[in-house]
């Protein structure tokens, strides 16, 4: 057993703790860098260099374990690069600014439809619906009205449109990030994402909770009520225009692939 | 290893004696490069023993020398290009 002090056994000890992937793959690096560094050592002490000076010149010129496990990490497909993360969360950056800002615009739509068709319409219980006293209570503390259920549905369509218009404010602020964030990045360098990625995904997730939201409105006049409709009727109209915006930059995206494709 | 056979430990070499010193890399960054192209099928290698050591050795596939002549040919067009550019004679 070599000695604990070896430059070259304690490089392939560093060397070896960065190292991820499959057994096989860290065992063969391993032996390829204790080749290249013992072969090293044999040339600089054949040029007159101690053993002691020849491994340590072999380790310095091979590079630092951290930056030749990083290549290696880079290169094997299990962990992504930077610019891969980095391009990945700015995707969902402006994903998640344009959800909630599309959730701000249906508590605007919300507030709309309550306003002309009545607050019953977007957050109306529906018949079968009875709330204990101490919950009535709550209701008629901050909206006071005849009925308890009328202060509970107003009590809802504040909520309603409250929390949602503060989603919106948030999902603007994260557009202003990723705006600013993109103008400081430049656009000098290629996108690894593929084209249309963003796109993509809009149009199946909006797309997608349009289907639930509109859905369940159906569901609900087939039922023969309308109250408390208006709640995901504003969702699902407004995620149903986001959706329809994604795909329409998604064709485009596509139309302009076609048109430099080969063949 | 376009023209013979080499193991890890000549390929760093010659790079750096044959560029004069200019590809005067740390040797070790070369070895997940050599991985990649393997990956990619431009290299193919295999354990050889030499001098008592297990080495591996590198060599280029049928899709590597096609890949490198292409290579080849698109770094001279640019290079070409450039000297035009700037006005130096070749």
């Amino acid at each position: 057993m070599s000695a604990p002090t070896d430059p070259i056994e304690a490089y392939l000890d560093q060397l070896l703790a960065r190292l991820g992937g499959r057994a096989r793959d860290v065992r063969r690096i391993l032996a390829e860098t204790e080749d290249h560094l013992r072969q090293s050592v044999e040339e600089a002490m054949a040029a007159g260099l101690s053993e002691e000076e020849a491994a340590r010149e072999a380790v310095a010129r091979f590079g630092s374990p951290a930056t030749v496990a990083r290549r290696f990490a880079a290169g094997s497909g299990w962990l992504p690069s930077r610019r891969t993360v980095v391009e990945l969360f700015m995707a969902a950056v402006l994903l998640g600014g344009i959800g909630f800002t599309a959730i701000g615009a249906s508590g605007l739509v919300a507030q709309g439809m309550g306003t002309a068709l009545g607050k019953g319409f977007v957050s109306g219980s529906g018949p079968y619906t009875r709330y204990p006293a101490n919950r009535c209570a709550d209701f008629q503390e901050y909206h006071p009205r005849p009925t308890c259920e009328q202060a509970a549905t107003a009590h809802h369509f504040d909520e309603v449109v409250t929390y949602r218009e503060a989603a919106g404010i948030l999902g603007l602020i994260a557009l202003g990030v990723y705006a600013v964030a993109g103008r400081r990045r430049g656009g000098g360098s290629v996108p690894l994402l593929p084209d249309g990625f963003v796109a993509t995904l809009g149009a199946a997730l909006f797309g997608a909770a349009a289907l639930v939201m509109l859905g369940s409105c159906l569901n609900q006049v087939l039922a023969g009520s309308s109250a408390g409709m208006g709640e995901l009727l504003s969702g699902g109209a407004v995620s149903a225009l986001v959706a329809a915006a994604f795909t329409v930059e998604l064709l485009r995206t596509l139309r302009l692939r076609a048109e430099v494709a080969p063949g | 290893v376009s023209r013979a056979p080499a193991h890890g430990y000549a390929i760093v070499t010659a790079l750096r004696d044959r560029s004069e010193g200019t590809f005067d890399l740390p040797e070790g960054t070369v070895y997940p490069a050599l991985h990649r192209l393997e990956r990619a099928g431009l290299l193919r290698s295999s354990w050889s023993h030499a001098g008592g050591r297990r080495r591996r050795v590198y060599q280029v596939t049928g899709a590597g020398a096609v890949a490198l002549d292409s290579r080849r040919q698109d770094w001279r067009e640019f290079a070409s290009g450039m000297q035009a550019v700037l006005g130096w004679s070749a």
